[in-house]
């Protein structure tokens, strides 16, 4: 046994003194968090899975709390309501009303916000250390207490209503990336958007959100992740406290269909009221957890990640017919898409692009790209991770993201670890692994016909 | 003022850095705007004896990123690099802004690509509204000119002008830096000098001042139609605060009130009870004069006009009735204790020193002790002496053909109505 087992044997001993039976904890081990950090990872009996991480650096705690749950486990028809549900947890609590949780919440100073994506839902605080169990207490009672009615549920399926014109209906982008996934994957959830659809937003009732919350809002079905300038005692009684008394719930079990695999290129022509021409492409990718997901990370960065990019310098730069390209694998817990998006300049078109496009992933299937380029993409890539991690907030954010998906909180400096490996036969590998044409869908977008805005005119108007 | 600021911090081996020139794009000439902006991002690209995507590699190569940042009042190159290649940040730094612009090729590739992003910006309603917000609110007053410029503006700068600029905004007394991360006092002192001595040395220019905006009289509702809207973008507003006004601390603990937080007056009344907007914010704007106070939010095109009303009543009993005693307390205790998030950063803490300096702000450290002396008369007297309800701009980004109606007459009390093309450039 080292000193830190010993140490944290006594530590969980004191605590679980005072432990009701869901209430007490194990000690699971240190997980290594980067070169100097470690994470303390601690289970409750029910469930409950605790990370701590200490970080000195500023007189401030960042707590969240990661659900297994995202879109993904919804189903046809009640498409959106992970994320309905994001929002009305910030509504009526038991012994607390509607708006009370936000009151409190910034009485302590927390900066608190939510998200919702295909795999997870998360709640966020980041606050003045001595808040800690202010936010505990509100967290705790919100995973097992809250209250579902008129008119909060009413009002704020209103609000998403306005949130999904706000993203998708009236965003021409927006729409694009709904429309891909709708397009490229057919049996699988991630066929659906995170937000709903609209149908499906206004049809939600009570008793939906009810039946979601039993099945899926419970402590074995949660993470805690607690960063910042914390006690390890002081927090885990606190926790012990507030969440030792939550019952686990017994969980659904996953019923989602593999997407089968796509033998031919699907393409689809839009209009839209856009000023000018667009492209998207999704290629079925790599799940977060396949070792290329990190190859095809780098792969992205020499293609796009920045002005030195093979596709800037060949469709903005050179040839000069687009403003803007993007590309983007989705970190997602089932294999899910390799995003390209690009802005064509002045009147050329979503096609030209494509066929520009094509040229270039061509080359990085049939060559191999120099030492100089791949040394590029990971001093890129090690500079945005080191950059993603300066505050507290940002540490949580990352253990709770990749302990939910991967079960590892610290693999943020694994892959970085993974991506410094890559050799140049990896990534042409993983581009003849991924990029096949059939292995696509493919978004053509042009401006839509629209009536001219009204012309400029001024009146003094005289009132009454 | 100081010229240096170091904030140390080397839990991560990374630094970054701003090299910020206290002149922006207020002295852009008239009819071209975006020369300022322009320059920086001109200079960004240039290093003698190499091309810019040979200088990009090079920065990649390294694990260096910059970009620049030009305001009205600021013209800034930042970035942030690995902490092994903190020398090779101040050896490529100091060769962009150590000379004036002088690549045609470059500039005129530039030029092209600023008009595209004209082109995009215009599928964004959110920004597209904002800029006729600032262009109508600030009336004559050179706040009103786009730091971005417009297709037009930009079509009349020629790399004179931008040589012109160099020498105006590019110059060693103007130049402050804040370095923040993985860096020592030292290093930081060895990459500012080695800018600072490749610059212009040139006392004769004072910093460009200007008076403030004026009030604008009466309400006035610019209508900016765009086809096919299924919601709409409002903003409302008028003139905000001074930063050297005495009661600028008070008005802002007034405006976290109004609508400075999620569970605030703006926010409950809007998106909580009424489910009418995604978000329901007021800000207050800043800069060297006075700028701008201003309401967003998005609702959809049918409930546009009760939501226009809902605002303006909602002003009106707040500069009337002012805050109670209870809200002063609530809005006291979020800001000091939220204060903590200004500062749990070395880059936030360079960010804000750097900050205090370019626009003379008081202190940071003495940001509790102005929030705790703000009293209840000193809040409401605030709100009553420097915002409108009379007084007002309504910027609508929607389809008039669909919406004018209603939302002009849920205005009320109209002074003007101007109907613009959302692609109208100026």
């Amino acid at each position: 046994m080292t000193n830190n087992d010993a140490d944290k044997t006594a530590l969980i001993d004191r605590v679980n003194a005072q432990a009701t039976a869901h209430g007490a904890f194990d000690y699971l081990g240190p997980l290594v968090f980067g070169p100097h950090l470690h994470i303390e990872h601690f289970r409750m009996k029910n469930g409950l899975d605790v990370l701590l991480l200490k970080d000195k650096s500023a007189p401030v705690i960042s707590f969240h709390t990661w659900f297994r749950v995202g879109s993904r486990h919804e189903k046809p028809g009640k498409t959106g309501l992970a994320h309905l549900f994001e929002h009305l947890m910030f509504n009526e609590v038991e012994g607390l009303p509607a708006g009370a949780f936000d009151k409190k919440m910034e009485a302590a100073g927390a900066d608190n916000n939510a998200s919702t994506w295909l795999d997870f839902t998360q709640y966020q605080e980041a606050f003045p250390k001595q808040h800690l169990k202010t936010v505990i207490e509100l967290e705790s009672k919100r995973m097992h207490q809250l209250v579902l009615r008129e008119p909060q549920v009413d009002s704020e399926k209103e609000v998403v209503k306005n949130e999904r014109l706000f993203r998708v209906d009236d965003d021409v982008e927006g729409f694009v990336e709904e429309l891909l996934w709708k397009t490229a994957f057919t049996q699988h959830s991630y066929h659906w958007p995170t937000i709903g659809f609209m149908q499906d937003i206004e049809g939600f009732t009570i008793a939906d959100c009810e039946a979601f919350y039993r099945a899926y809002y419970a402590p074995n079905n949660a993470t805690a992740v607690v960063v910042g300038d914390l006690n390890e005692q002081k927090t885990l009684s606190l926790l012990r406290d507030h969440y030792g008394h939550i019952p686990p719930s017994v969980l659904p079990v996953e019923d989602i269909a593999p997407e089968p695999p796509q033998d031919a290129e699907r393409r689809v022509h839009i209009d839209q009221p856009t000023t000018a021409h667009k492209l998207a492409i999704g290629y079925k990718g790599p799940a977060l957890g396949d070792r290329d997901h990190v190859v095809v990370s780098v792969l992205l960065e020499i293609l796009t990640g920045g002005k030195a990019s093979r596709l800037h310098q060949r469709l903005v730069r050179d040839l000069t017919i687009a403003s803007e390209v993007a590309g983007f694998v989705g970190p997602h817990h089932h294999p899910s898409l390799i995003e390209f998006s690009v802005s064509a300049r002045a009147q050329h078109t979503a096609e030209e692009l494509l066929a520009e496009l094509d040229r270039e992933l061509d080359q990085v299937i049939n060559t191999t790209v120099s030492d100089d380029e791949l040394s590029q993409a990971i001093h890129r890539m090690e500079l945005s991770t080191l950059c993603s991690l300066e505050s507290a907030d940002a540490k949580a954010s990352s253990i709770g993201f990749y302990f939910t998906l991967l079960g590892a909180p610290g693999a943020v400096f694994d892959r970085l670890q993974i991506a410094r490996t890559t050799t140049p036969a990896d990534l042409r590998f993983a581009a003849r692994r991924f990029l096949s044409r059939q292995n696509r869908t493919v978004i053509l977008v042009a401006p839509r016909p629209t009536p001219s805005p009204a012309p400029a005119e001024e009146t003094a108007v005289s009132n009454p | 003022m100081t010229s240096l600021i170091v904030e140390r911090d080397s839990a991560l081996p990374i630094a970054h850095f701003t090299l910020a020139f206290n002149q922006g794009s207020l002295v852009d000439p008239p009819g071209k705007e975006g020369a300022s902006s322009l320059l920086l991002r001109l200079l960004r690209r240039s290093v003698p004896n190499m091309t810019a995507p040979e200088l990009d590699r090079r920065l990649d190569a390294v694990g260096i990123s910059a970009g620049v940042d030009v305001s009205r009042s600021v013209a800034a190159l930042q970035g942030t690099c690995l902490a092994r290649s903190l020398d090779q940040a101040a050896e490529l730094v100091s060769a962009m802004l150590g000379q004036p612009p002088g690549d045609e090729q470059e500039f005129a590739r530039l030029k092209t690509e600023a008009l595209g992003e004209w082109t995009d910006s215009l599928d964004n309603d959110a920004l597209v509204a904002r800029r006729f917000f600032s262009r109508k609110v600030f009336q004559q007053h050179p706040y009103c000119r786009l730091t971005s410029g417009t297709p037009r503006s930009l079509a009349q700068i020629e790399l004179d002008d931008l040589r012109a600029a160099y020498q105006e905004l590019v110059v060693a007394e103007q130049l402050r830096a804040a370095f923040s991360g993985d860096v020592t006092a030292t290093e930081a002192e060895r990459f500012f000098e080695r800018v600072q001595s490749r610059l212009v040395v040139d006392t004769a220019r004072p910093r460009a001042d200007e008076t403030d905006p004026t009030v604008p009289v009466g309400r006035r509702l610019c209508f900016v139609d765009k086809p096919q809207r299924s919601q709409v973008q409002i903003l409302i507003g008028g003139l905000g605060a001074h930063p050297k006004d005495h009661d600028r601390t008070a008005l802002y603990v007034g405006n976290t009130i109004f609508g400075g937080t999620f569970s605030a007056r703006l926010s409950h009344e809007v998106r909580s009870k009424r489910g009418w907007s995604y978000g329901a914010y007021s800000q207050l704007g800043h800069d060297r004069r006075r700028h701008s106070f201003s309401m967003w939010t998005f609702p959809q095109a049918s409930d546009a006009a009760a939501c226009i009303a809902l605002q303006l009543t909602l002003l009106e009993q707040f500069i009337e009735r002012g805050v109670s005693k209870s809200e002063l307390l609530a809005a006291k205790k979020y800001l000091l204790n939220s204060h903590a998030f200004a500062l749990d950063t070395a880059s936030k803490r360079a960010a804000l020193a750097l900050d205090q300096d370019l626009y003379d702000l008081p202190p940071i450290e003495t940001f509790k002790d102005r929030i705790l002396a703000v009293t209840l008369d000193g809040v409401n007297a605030a709100i009553q002496n420097r915002l409108s309800a009379s007084n007002l701009l309504v910027v609508v980004l929607g389809t008039a053909s669909e919406i004018l109606g209603p939302v002009e007459a849920s205005v009320g009390h109209l002074a003007t109505r101007e109907i613009l093309p959302f692609d109208q450039q100026d």
